[in-house]
């Protein structure tokens, strides 16, 4: 049973405490503060097989296991290739363990996040699964992929984004849980987005101007008139071709959409806080995981953001991690705060 | 009856719609026994599919009938319903003649 000796409500006040004389004592506090938040968010999951209040070592490598169904729909399917075994000569199998490996080092290394459950959860993916099955999804254990249909979509595996988004369903799952539907679906699949962007970014090196904020470039044939799924920072622009219409997306509460579909829009309405993110990389600049995805990481995992909230309670849970990770007088909350202000979701 | 099938969610999240008219006697011989197969009054609620992030969603209407189901709620008759009207009305729209 862990107790924090000072209440989290007084390491508040001083980790928001501004004056030069107390700069020591705001740091003390602020690490506190993300002590205890980490605390409170493991106590919020099921009980973990490392008992909570132990700290964890350093993030192991990953376990990787990539399956092949064979065109069938049978998971998980026959094993290809296991963690350190080398490249099978199959693309898709082989982007897939490649893809695995990425995602699980940005979230080790930018976040110290030990796999998707923060427990060393080891990683599976399934390939080619279906027939000319164009879509990806995570399933509660694990990834799946399927090969495209070949006129509209390639391969799944292709786009890093992709795999990235498919894994951070598997960390919302083991954080924060967001109800997949409506707004809180909708801030489930942002944050799919988020961090599917962020590892196509970290394996690149690439800041917040350098990035192309695109999810699932590469996916489409050349007969698409588009190059991506999505936008994160201009929302309904992905693409716009006389089969799959016009990219749909809101990037403001000024066009959001109200839907009965897609579980009430869930992939519609996502550009809203996917805009958002994208306007706090940008301003704060330099690389984007280490600025606003410090923030929506402590957002979603620190243990503050029920599974049904709205827009407006996410937007209120970013701008709390803001001031209690960088301070209440901070350029890391002025922007969070403008952000939502920009995408006209009310603090 | 007209047939449609529509389909959201998904990573990408498109919605893409396929429909089949069976307007003569051949077409409806053809098309009713597939949907009378379907357990239109037994619609499965999404409540035991949580869990399984872009997936699917399925729209299916035949007639006066409807059904909203998730991608791994079709399965069996649905499965062959979907699967047929989506090959009859990409055939159509590649200029060939009927279901295939």
């Amino acid at each position: 049973m862990y107790c924090s000796i000072v209440p989290p409500y007084m390491l508040r006040r001083l980790a928001a405490r501004d004056e030069p004389r107390l700069s020591a004592v705001a740091r003390a506090a602020k690490e506190a503060l993300l002590h205890v938040r980490s605390i409170q968010a493991t106590r919020a999951l099921p009980l973990p097989a490392v008992p909570s209040g132990i700290r964890q070592l350093r993030p192991g490598p990953p376990q990787r296991t990539v399956y092949d169904t064979g065109a069938s729909e049978s998971l998980p399917g026959q094993v290809v290739r296991k963690e350190g075994e080398p490249a099978t000569g199959d693309a898709s199998a082989d982007e897939a363990y490649a893809g695995l490996g990425h995602t699980h080092r940005l979230y080790a290394e930018a976040f110290g996040r030990n796999s998707v459950d923060g427990q060393g959860l080891p990683l599976d993916a399934t390939v080619h699964f279906g027939k000319l099955y164009d879509n990806a999804f995570w399933n509660g254990e694990q990834m799946v992929f399927g090969d495209g249909d070949g006129e509209i979509f390639q391969r799944f595996t292709r786009s890093l984004s992709v795999i990235g988004h498919e894994l951070a369903h598997g960390v919302t799952q083991h954080s924060a849980g967001l109800v997949y539907r409506n707004q809180a679906g909708a801030i489930n699949e942002s944050m799919s987005d988020v961090f599917g962007a962020l590892v196509e970014q970290y394996v690149a090196r690439q800041s917040a101007a350098e990035a192309s904020w695109l999810i699932g470039e590469g996916l489409f044939t050349d007969q698409v008139e588009g190059s991506a799924l999505r936008s994160l920072k201009a929302p309904g622009t992905a693409y716009d071709d006389d089969v799959l219409g016009k990219d749909p997306q809101p990037d403001s509460m000024d066009s959001y959409v109200r839907t009965t579909a897609d579980n009430g829009g869930v992939h519609i309405n996502s550009g809203i806080p996917n805009r958002a993110f994208y306007l706090v990389a940008s301003e704060l600049g330099g690389n984007a995981w280490e600025t606003a995805g410090r923030i929506w990481y402590d957002t979603l995992t620190g243990g503050g953001l029920p599974a049904n909230a709205t827009f407006t309670r996410f937007a209120k849970a970013t701008a709390a991690s803001a001031r209690e990770l960088f301070g209440t007088e901070s350029v890391e909350h002025d922007a969070v705060r403008k952000a939502w202000e920009t995408v006209k979701v009310k603090l | 009856m007209k047939i449609t099938v529509q389909r959201s969610g998904g990573i990408a999240g498109l919605k893409r719609e396929w429909s089949v008219q069976a307007t003569t006697p051949t077409d409806k011989s053809r098309w009713e026994p597939l949907v009378e197969a379907c357990p239109w009054d037994a619609v499965p609620g999404s409540g035991g599919f949580r869990g399984q992030p872009d997936r699917f969603m399925y729209s299916i209407r035949a007639g006066q009938r409807r059904a909203t189901l998730p991608e791994q709620a079709v399965t069996g008759p649905w499965r062959v319903l979907v699967d047929k009207t989506r090959a009859a009305a990409e055939a159509a729209r590649n200029g060939e003649r009927g279901p295939r």
